[in-house]
């Protein structure tokens, strides 16, 4: 079993990658940054359950997928397909037109935030992250042509809100 | 006749040597598929460089120690931002165009505009400019704005938050100026220069929603307006 300092590396190693994929859930920059601390909380508590030789990226993946289920069924979050008024709060928040690098993210955002959660995690997993599809299938805990079925339709839909 | 998932399988790498040369061949022979084979590697190309200043965040310095409540600092962050929809979203366009057109709004003395429109953005000029470069939170001028929090946003670019009687509002480093994230106007509070930035809830949203990690204490704070010169 590794030890504390060798998974902490570890989690250093892959936090962007987890943040970015926090952030494709939770659509939330603080949201996103307090899921992925809650993820090496759990994951340096539970090290025990990683298993030396698989990977520890899809590992902590799952862990922050599952934590951030929980976490709106927990709160009863409902509906996260649609989100106006959070759309005009990020507006909002940009009081420019000018379109750079960070609406870049908010232009995306805004279009993934319109698939269905299990299109966003398929998404982020494997058009932002590059997993294959098998480890994505593995993280998620999905059979493969489940993935690629959900997949084929995020994208789908993203291309049509985003335009080519 | 292309089955769409096996394309896109193809298109991600997956198909085996075989399936993957026949699928080539199958797009090439179509400019349909090809087309479409084009705008979705554009299409990740961009999802990817959209999302790519997430990666470029700075990773907090102590990982999985700190107590959390998760829930409890999502559903108080998801209250904040509920607080200010619509009614004030209309209030802040009209506080955009008070802060465009007068000129006014923040800092004192000068005849110059506080913010000036520059290619597009909206970005800290005159008095504003200044202490936002130089003002250190815990060392406040005697006049003009105040500068209220310093801090990191989740691109890794340096963020203020300042205050007047007034107004006060949030500008992060862009492109060698301070653009201007939020302005807003502070009703009924004009004068009174202890307002601490971030107690206007739309602007403790917008910080919420901004910062990555904690605010910079008062060395890193020094340290970052230091690297700015």
């Amino acid at each position: 079993m590794a030890s504390r300092q060798e998974l902490e590396q570890q989690l250093r190693d892959h936090w962007p990658r987890l943040r970015r994929f926090a952030y494709a859930l939770s659509r939330s920059g603080p949201d996103a940054d307090d899921l992925v601390q809650e993820v090496a909380i759990r994951a340096l508590s539970r090290c025990d359950q990683w298993q030396a030789g698989s990977r520890f990226d899809s590992w902590l993946f799952r862990i922050t997928r599952n934590l951030w289920i929980d976490m709106v069924r927990a709160r009863g979050r409902r509906d996260k397909r649609s989100a106006p008024a959070e759309e005009a709060e990020r507006i909002g928040h940009d009081p420019t037109s000018g379109m750079e690098a960070a609406i870049d993210l908010q232009t995306a955002m805004k279009a993934m935030q319109r698939l269905p959660d299990e299109q966003r995690e398929v998404v982020a997993l494997i058009l932002i992250d590059g997993l294959g599809y098998r480890e994505a299938s593995e993280t998620l805990g999905l059979p493969v042509g489940t993935v690629s079925s959900r997949l084929a339709r995020g994208r789908t839909a993203l291309l049509k809100h985003l335009g080519g | 006749m292309i089955d769409e998932q096996k394309f896109f399988a193809w298109l991600d790498g997956e198909l085996g040597e075989a399936d993957g040369a026949e699928m080539a061949a199958a797009v090439a022979a179509s400019a349909d598929w090809s087309r479409k084979a084009s705008d979705h590697r554009a299409l990740q190309s961009r999802l990817q460089s959209a999302f790519a200043p997430m990666m470029a965040a700075p990773i907090p310095d102590r990982i999985g120690v700190e107590p959390s409540d998760f829930g409890a600092a999502m559903a108080r962050r998801e209250a904040s931002r509920a607080s200010w929809r619509m009614p004030q979203w209309a209030s802040l366009a009209a506080t955009l165009v008070l802060g465009i057109g007068l000129g006014t709004v923040v800092g004192s003395g000068g005849t110059s505009s506080p913010v000036a429109v520059e290619q597009g953005r909206l970005v800290a000029s005159a008095g504003l400019e200044a202490a936002l470069d130089t003002q250190l939170a815990s060392a406040p001028a005697d006049s003009g704005p105040r500068i209220g929090l310093t801090f990191r946003d989740q691109a890794g670019a340096l963020c203020r938050s300042f205050s007047d009687g007034a107004a006060s509002g949030l500008a992060c480093r862009d492109s060698g100026a301070w653009r201007v994230r939020g302005l807003f106007q502070g009703p009924g509070r004009q004068g009174d220069y202890r307002m601490a930035a971030g107690q206007d809830p739309r602007l403790a949203a917008l910080i919420e929603d901004s910062i990555s990690g904690e605010p910079l204490d008062a060395a890193d704070e020094q340290k970052a307006l230091g690297a700015l010169r």
